[in-house]
């Protein structure tokens, strides 16, 4: 039978999943395999799974269990094995890697922040410090009606906008690299200029959130910063 | 500036606990995690709408058409930095108006620039007065979030 892989912890984590309900619905009953050093958490996998809010959460939710206790390796969502024996395979195989990677993510924990820039704020700032992008805007609002002029303008304020979202994204990582051990940056989604994840030792979580806090400051109304944490080291695995 | 920690900073609460801040973290859980080739991944179609929404390149044409049409729309806002300058610009087509031999049509689109700027002095107030009001912010925060939902 499928079954549906949650994490990889090390054997001697308790691994107290209790009553925890599983992804499916009805949710599946989570049960662990594995050898001697390492483990998975599993459940049967539901015929038919889907992405839902319930198995999102579910799923997650099995992470938070187990970082509670000690390092964890959190699958992303929605990996199924054939059967047990597939999944113990896996362990064997993967030995080293994975113990290397719990290694290097005890003791701390995920930090994930995002960060947006009100657009009107930021496009106030362009046209003020661009005496080019100035008088484009003032000949197309006077009634310049050649197609070309809020095309230049607008090629003008997107790369102005972008060469200054990138420096912010970088002063903000130059602050906060020092606070973590590991970091890991993807592109930003929407309007966020800033998405990035950093591996925070249990010890430097509060300095760390203050940092952030401080930077937001800093920055001021005008941006919107989202820190998330202490979550299951996703992006460190 | 909003900085929003996860509620309580305790994991492990059990059930559904932090299902509320699921939003935040559907990314990580989605797209990072530990992948494991000889698995097989269940179909994640219904949330490929999340990809969709990646950043708008920046150089194309429709970024730099919203961009220009931002900036546009923008400065008809704060054009009440201005004020003095305009209201020279109108003396100086009424002055040319006066001399020139088409007075009537001139001094009358003076006035109908006189009118626009009153309606938009007021208009330009009533912005500034926004400005400093929280509330407008708090929602330009909270639409954000929701266009990434839809």
């Amino acid at each position: 039978m499928a079954v549906y892989v949650y994490s990889v912890v090390a054997t001697t984590h308790p691994r107290r999943l209790d009553d925890l309900p599983g992804v499916g619905d009805p949710p599946a009953t989570l049960r662990t395999v594995g050898n001697r050093k390492l483990s998975a958490v599993i459940s049967d996998a539901p015929e038919g799974l889907r992405p839902k809010r319930r198995d999102l959460a579910a799923h997650q939710d099995v992470q938070e269990r187990l970082m509670a206790d000690g390092p964890v390796l959190p699958l992303q969502f929605g990996f199924t094995a054939a059967d047990d024996e597939a999944v113990r395979a896996v362990l064997e195989e993967h030995a080293d890697a994975f113990a290397e990677r719990l290694r290097a993510v005890e003791g701390c924990s995920e930090y994930h922040l995002k960060a947006a820039q009100d657009e009107d704020s930021m496009l106030r700032r362009v046209l003020a410090e661009s005496d080019e992008a100035r008088a484009l805007n003032e000949r197309i609002r006077g009634g310049a009606d050649n197609p070309e002029l809020p095309l230049a303008l607008g090629e003008l304020v997107a790369q102005e906008v972008q060469a200054r979202q990138e420096r912010l994204a970088a002063s903000v990582l130059e602050a906060l690299r020092p606070l973590a051990r590991e970091e890991n940056t993807s592109p930003a989604t929407g309007n966020d200029f800033l998405n990035v994840s950093f591996l925070v030792t249990r010890d430097g979580e509060a300095d760390f959130r203050t940092s952030v806090r401080k930077l937001a400051t800093e920055l001021g109304d005008d941006f919107d910063l989202r820190l998330r944490g202490p979550l299951p080291a996703y992006s460190f695995v | 500036m909003t900085v929003v920690p996860q509620s309580g900073g305790t994991v492990a609460r059990g059930g559904g606990a932090n299902s509320g801040n699921l939003y935040d973290v559907l990314d990580l859980i989605l797209d990072r995690g530990l992948v494991i080739d000889a698995f097989v991944r269940v179909s994640l179609v219904g949330i490929e709408i999340l990809k969709i929404d990646a950043r708008v390149v920046v150089s194309s044409v429709d970024t730099y058409l919203r961009f220009a049409e931002a900036c546009n729309r923008l400065d008809l806002e704060a054009g009440a930095k201005k004020p003095e300058e305009l209201t020279d610009l109108v003396g100086d087509l009424t002055e040319d108006g006066s001399r020139g031999k088409a007075k009537g049509a001139l001094s009358g689109a003076a006035e109908a620039i006189s009118g626009a700027l009153k309606e938009g002095s007021e208009e330009d107030e009533e912005s500034d007065e926004r400005e400093k009001e929280p509330v407008r912010k708090h929602a330009r925060a909270t639409r954000r979030p929701s266009r990434h939902r839809e």
